[in-house]
């Protein structure tokens, strides 16, 4: 009787998750595999794919371009992650602190992260211009201008302050959902043994939002490597190559070179990077939190 | 009544399959589509059994990779316009076109529609795939007004002309005499140093096809690039110009191609009154005899391998351009230069270019206009260009000579 239940059970479950399988074997499985099958491959569109060994791999590993990507994306990491995390916090503990219209601030910093990336990319660039009225506003107070996008060295920097502007309020509600599940009690206990507002934070604030903060950084990584429209319209991966990432390198491979099967083998590498990077940091800052 | 409609439904339904459908990708701009919807309506009137699937390239990225996704995909269509030379070498590679120099009345279109020296420079290895349908020279565009308001009756025509306006005009982070580089994307290095390497080297390639190697490296080649450093270094010119510079009179000149007119007649209709159009500016010591060569940033049409209809495509094609008509027509929908050396000799155009100054001046240089080198890595050799090249001249990382020789040499490393 038990076993039948199970079974029926089991046929239920299957049943239920089966419509999450084919979606999964559809638009995970079948593209993985024809992934792998490429990366092993030489192949232009046309015909069937040839197999070549190593070949990809070997191209990547010597190809400096690639490297370049890679390295122009830990750049952009240096700048991104500390000023996306220090504003999502500032906006979290804004937003634990506002008594009225909180939803209306939430949803304002929120439009940000669902606004069309061509078209903002488009107005940062006409804002952020040599000429535009951001550098007018600049040289007529300091007699110079600042090349936000044009010089070599600024150009991530700027790049990496519109994907902050863009993920402020996203990665701001998750840290805020962290501080409200922190319960007041343990405020309460630190006050009374006399703990200030600068050790409340760093002892119980900080360390119990050590989840939220590592979901953060897990999504910011994995969304460093997968950057794409806003270098690619803004600066079209220049000055000096400087913000060519490797989203944009496959791009241009795939469908302006004609050479699919070294892209993908390119976003193998991309993708085992990404998972290294998220990884280590995992293993460097994770702590288990219990709130008792 | 009701057998009568059942047979009249089944004979149509018989008729339409009796038709030979040829699926048709055009460029997706308004002016052109106007212009292949007139054309196909009418030939399907004049061939009942044909029918032409007319549709623009579907939307994606570019041209280019809608027609790749379609080739991977089994969809390509019969006939595609819209191609440029660098991807129909790809396309040649991979053996996806028709040769059309092999197909009945080839050479005839071609003398017909005088296309016999622009057809040359489309040539992959002596053969013909793709039929040039415009050619637009790029030219620059000057502002009269403002040259004459600093005391020059005319355009500048060398660079020493342009650094004497330079000391004249440039406010350093106001104005500035010219745009220099279009841009930082592969495609814009057609539309800079191509361009004014053509000027300055009488036309000369900058890709040896024989050979296979870059030979910008030439007197012409550094004389452009060091143009390039004198204009950069005395900020006679910037990276970014701002929004319409040329309009709003931060800058007085700039290299541009005929599909500028419109938009100027539309936009700013008190200014275009003042442009005046020149060839691209030359070495003081290019002969004042000597006819000055541009690029010519030109579109063709293809019959894919894959048509089973091939024969049908080719009449349809033959029809389009052995008619004068149908190009005139073409010229006042789109503007653009249709690709034959006639423009300005054939009584059939005259009224239009009375009628449109600037577009004839255009027409002017269609001969003098020469394609892109045909090669299947364009994208890769201009990109190495613009980083090998232009952005350490622009960025004073590298002087204009060792910017050249250090280009050409990771250039040949691709091509070879």
């Amino acid at each position: 009787m038990t076993k039948n239940i199970r079974k029926r059970e089991a046929r239920k479950g299957l049943l239920i998750s089966s419509t999450y399988l084919v979606y999964a074997a559809i638009f995970w499985g079948y593209p993985f595999v024809w992934l792998v099958i490429l990366a092993f491959s030489r192949w232009r569109y046309v015909g069937s794919p040839r197999f070549a060994g190593f070949r990809n791999f070997l191209r990547v590993l010597y190809d400096p371009i690639f490297w370049k990507a890679f390295f122009n994306v830990l750049n952009f990491l240096m700048y991104y992650i500390p000023i996306v995390l220090i504003f999502s916090l500032l906006f979290a503990l804004a937003l634990s602190k506002i008594k009225y219209g909180k939803t209306f601030v939430a949803l304002s910093f929120l439009v940000a992260n669902i606004s069309s990336g061509v078209a903002y990319s488009i107005m940062f660039s006409k804002l952020f211009a040599e000429n535009g009225p951001l550098n007018q506003i600049i040289y007529k107070l300091f007699n110079t201008t600042i090349p936000w996008f044009t010089s070599p060295q600024l150009a991530m920097f700027s790049i990496s302050l519109i994907v902050v502007w863009k993920f402020i309020g996203y990665y701001g509600l998750i840290l805020y959902a962290g501080i409200i599940s922190i319960p007041n009690n343990i405020y309460e206990a630190a006050e009374l043994d006399g703990a200030n507002k600068y050790v409340k934070f760093f002892k119980i604030t900080l360390p119990l939002l050590n989840p939220s903060i590592v979901m953060v950084l897990v999504f910011a990584i994995s969304l460093s490597f997968g950057i794409f429209t806003e270098p690619y319209m803004i600066t079209g991966g220049g000055p000096m190559r400087s913000t060519l990432m490797p989203m944009m390198v496959m791009y241009t491979s795939a469908f302006q070179k004609l050479d699919p099967t070294y892209a993908a083998t390119m976003s193998i590498f991309t993708a085992i990077f990404s998972f290294v990077i998220i990884w280590i940091t995992r293993k460097l800052l994770e702590r288990e939190v219990d709130i008792v | 009544m009701k057998k009568l409609l059942f047979v009249l439904f089944l004979t149509l339904i018989i008729m339409s399959f009796a038709k030979t459908k040829i699926v048709f990708w055009t460029a997706p701009n308004p002016n052109q589509e106007a212009y292949w919807k007139k054309l196909v309506s009418e030939y399907e009137k004049l061939n009942p059994d044909i029918d032409i699937e007319w549709t623009t390239i579907p939307a994606a990225g570019s041209s280019e990779e809608a027609i790749l996704s379609a080739i991977a995909s089994g969809r390509t269509p019969d006939i595609c316009t819209n191609i440029f030379s660098g991807f129909a070498a790809q396309l040649i590679e991979l053996d996806q076109l028709v040769e059309l120099s092999k197909l009945p009345g080839f050479d005839e279109v071609v003398s017909q529609r005088k296309m016999n020296d622009i057809i040359k420079g489309w040539k992959f290895m002596g053969k013909s795939y793709v039929l040039p349908i415009y050619s637009n020279p790029i030219l620059m565009w000057w502002r009269k007004d403002i040259l004459q308001e600093y005391g020059f009756k005319k355009p500048p025509r060398t660079y020493s002309e342009i650094y004497e306006l330079s000391k004249k005009f440039v406010v350093p982070k106001e104005k500035y005499t010219m745009r220099v580089v279009a841009g930082r994307n592969w495609w814009d290095r057609w539309f800079d140093y191509i361009t004014y390497y053509y000027a300055a080297s009488e036309g000369k390639p900058y890709i040896d096809l024989k050979k296979y190697r870059a030979v910008y490296n030439n007197d012409a080649g550094i004389k452009v690039a060091k143009f390039f450093e004198t204009m950069f270094k005395n900020k006679w010119t910037a990276v970014d110009l701002g929004n319409a510079p040329l309009y709003n009179g931060v800058i007085i000149g700039s290299l541009k191609g005929p599909w500028e007119i419109p938009y100027a007649e539309n936009q700013f209709p008190e200014i275009i009154k003042n442009i005046t159009i020149t060839p691209p500016v030359v070495p003081d010591n290019y002969p004042n005899d000597k006819p000055i060569y541009t690029f010519a940033d030109t579109k063709g049409l293809v019959i894919f391998k894959s048509s089973k209809h091939q024969k049908e495509a080719w009449d349809f094609v033959k029809w389009v351009y052995s008619n004068p008509e149908n190009d005139k027509l073409w010229l006042e929908m789109t503007k653009m230069p249709p690709a034959r050396s006639d423009l300005l000799k054939n009584p059939l155009f005259k009224d239009f270019f009375d009628k449109n100054p600037l577009a004839a001046e255009y027409a002017k240089y269609v001969g003098y206009a020469i394609p892109p080198a045909l090669i299947s890595k364009t994208v890769d050799v201009q990109d190495e260009m613009t980083y090998s090249l232009i952005e350490p001249i622009m960025y004073g990382k590298a002087n204009a000579e060792d910017a050249v020789k250090n280009s050409v040499k990771k250039i040949n490393r691709i091509i070879w």
